[in-house]
């Protein structure tokens, strides 16, 4: 059993038993060596299956909003984990005091089936938690990385076979909705996609209705989103939905900046809801 | 008849001489069956098609009818009509078993799908037996055998370096008589002993059905709604899940209606009229999903409805994983009986209690 694991266990087993907390959100084994799945423990005896090591690869976050009605939650965050948690409370999902944060610094989470590092976390700025209520373990150096590199060699193609990526990504997309409902930002009570009666959207499984729908939803993340990149690892067809968010945040950052990213401290920053006499205005 | 793995390619294009013939291929960022091209290369083993082949039968989104408003008239179009035969090449027992399950439901009990006919009637099915099972195939347990395909119009038995082909049907007499004259001296490889393979993992299904039509397991339910997504990727990749809705284009004068595949998984599948959903919650759907694989099916036609081809563990993106799931329910400590199966119990010991 590694440290992390060992420490989660025991801080949760303490919060669990004293009632600091109705139940802890973390991770627990699967049936395979490397399998791991978001768990939530709400007894000291369940404390004792959590698992914290380098095959969690899933956000565990957007748990934390399902169970507020059973009292405060704890939850093991990672950077992403953290960031989510900012983002929850800009979005008035959470409450700082509905969380109580147990900051585990990230070792980077890899592929269980490859051993690979996950690409969400070869794409992550802030591997420590932005927020915490106790920490679990010492910092770890944050990532060097250039986040945007696969956008980069993605604007290197041609209009016609940018349109043909497009059009091939969609047409693959099997709309099973698994990138909106992990995603950190997409907390509407209804989605738009299932607002039947006003019809926004066509149930035909088609190029055009996936791109209706992926190009919203990227539009309606834009400005919030965490780069946790769990939409594209919770993709069944390894689509790379975290493009269209990498272009708006570093266009976000260059006409509206500096913008380190969503999530980065409770509130805000929000570049594109908040007015500045100084903002850009080339279009007037 | 006996054909080297080195000539399913020649195969491939004599079939597809005369008709459409589906092979394990990539297309949309997938493995799938795909529309073999001639002179293509095609390998049957391997790692199973990550999309079953269930919609060569069902398709993801079908027109059903069209109509129309033309002075005062209304005219109605259907779009069910014969459909060119096509050739389904390399499909696995477990996928094999998958159409004689969705046979069951768009054929019998007093409904022909006729949609669904139309294409059944056009296909032959090329079963091969299946020789490279991974750590998440449990078909074995689920009643299929790695070696057998009955539901199939041609079996190719793996011996090695050849495949043996068995017709089954007279679709299948009829489909390797042609094949014989296509190859030729192709057809006559030489063959091995025939390659045995079996499942690693084995979940006592027998055991979960028992104990599922009995008890209650709301903890096992809620354990897996604390970290299912309730995304469609499951039922979306299964190759025996049928749910579909119907819906419509409408235009000023005239529409077209059709159906597409729905998913359990979703809060709309069951939101009603007045805003009621009697599952709303992520713990009910989860259990409705497991309940339709492991119990609901068998209850209506004496057979479950998961063949254990392992797509939905291998591609979950939360780990929900039905061979951990079927353990559970097998293996937990006995729980209270449910209303429905004391009833039962009550009913059963009045019955014995008049003989007597």
């Amino acid at each position: 059993m590694n440290d992390a694991t060992q420490i989660v266990r025991e801080r949760a087993t303490a919060l669990l038993a004293d009632g600091t907390v109705a139940a802890v959100v973390g991770w627990a084994a699967g049936r395979g060596d490397h399998d791991r799945h978001v768990f939530v423990a709400r007894t000291p005896e369940e404390a004792a299956l959590l698992v914290a090591d380098q095959y969690c690869g899933a956000l565990a976050a957007k748990r934390v909003l399902s169970l507020l009605d059973e009292g405060k939650i704890a939850l093991v965050a990672r950077g992403c984990e953290s960031r989510a948690v900012n983002r929850f409370m800009a979005d008035r999902q959470l409450k700082r005091d509905q969380v109580h944060v147990i900051g585990w610094p990230c070792p980077g989470m890899l592929d269980p089936a490859t051993g690979d590092a996950l690409k969400r976390c070869t794409e992550c700025q802030r591997r420590n938690p932005v927020l915490s209520d106790e920490v679990v373990g010492d910092p770890v150096p944050e990532p060097e990385l250039d986040r945007f590199a696969e956008l980069e060699r993605f604007e290197q193609k041609t209009p016609e076979e940018r349109r043909a990526f497009f059009q091939d990504m969609y047409e693959s997309c099997i709309r099973c909705y698994a990138c909106r409902n992990a995603c950190p930002c997409c907390t509407c009570r209804v989605c738009f996609v299932d607002q039947e009666r006003v019809g926004w959207m066509g149930e035909e499984f088609t190029a055009d209705q996936a791109r209706y729908y992926g190009t919203v939803r990227a539009f309606h993340t834009g400005d919030r989103c965490i780069e946790c990149g769990e939409c594209q690892r919770v993709c069944p067809q390894h689509l790379p939905l975290m493009l269209l968010m990498h272009k708006q945040v570093r266009d976000i950052d260059g006409l509206f900046g500096p913008y380190p990213g969503g999530g980065m401290e409770p509130e805000g920053p929000d570049p594109l809801r908040t007015y500045h006499t100084d903002d850009l205005e080339e279009f007037m | 008849m006996i054909i080297s793995k080195d000539n399913m390619g020649a195969l491939a294009d004599a079939i597809g001489a005369t008709q459409t013939v589906y092979v394990p291929g990539t297309e949309r960022a997938a493995t799938r069956f795909v529309a073999h091209k001639k002179g293509e290369p095609v390998v049957l083993g391997g790692a199973n098609v990550r999309m079953p082949p269930k919609d060569l039968l069902f398709p993801a989104t079908e027109k059903m009818y069209r109509w129309k408003k033309h002075e005062g008239q209304l005219s109605l179009e259907t779009e069910a009509a014969a459909h060119e035969p096509f050739t389904v090449l390399g499909v696995r027992p477990c996928d094999m078993a998958s159409v004689a399950k969705l046979d069951l439901v768009f054929l019998t009990k007093g409904f022909v799908d006729e949609f669904y006919q139309a294409r059944r009637d056009a296909a032959t099915f090329v079963a091969v037996t299946c020789v490279d099972p991974d750590g998440d195939c449990f078909c074995e347990a689920m009643g299929v055998r790695l070696d057998a395909a009955p539901a199939a119009d041609v079996l190719l038995v793996d011996r090695g370096g050849a495949y043996e082909a068995k017709p089954q049907t007279e679709k299948g007499e009829a489909a390797v008589a042609a094949w014989a004259e296509a190859l030729g001296a192709g057809a006559d490889a030489a063959a091995g002993d025939a390659v045995e393979a079996h499942c690693t993992l084995n979940p006592a299904a027998a055991k979960a059905e028992e104990r599922l039509r009995a008890e209650d397991f709301d903890n096992v339910w809620h354990s897996v709604a604390d970290y299912c997504l309730t995304c469609g990727t499951c039922t979306f990749e299964c190759p025996t899940c049928y749910c579909f809705d119907i819906s419509q284009d409408v235009r000023a004068d005239e529409g077209a209606r059709f159906r597409c595949w729905d998913s359990c998984m979703f809060t709309q599948y069951t939101l009603m009229a007045g805003n009621h959903n009697p599952r709303a919650d992520r713990a009910s759907r989860v259990r409705q999903r497991f309940m339709h694989k492991l119990r609901y099916f068998a209850d209506r036609y004496g057979e479950g409805l998961c063949v254990g081809c392992g797509r939905c563990i291998r591609d979950c993106p939360a780990g929900v994983d039905i061979a951990a799931i079927i353990d559970a329910v097998a293996t937990a400590p006995e729980h209270e009986l449910t209303e429905a199966a004391r009833t039962v119990q009550a009913d059963e010991a009045k019955k014995e209690a008049a003989h007597v």
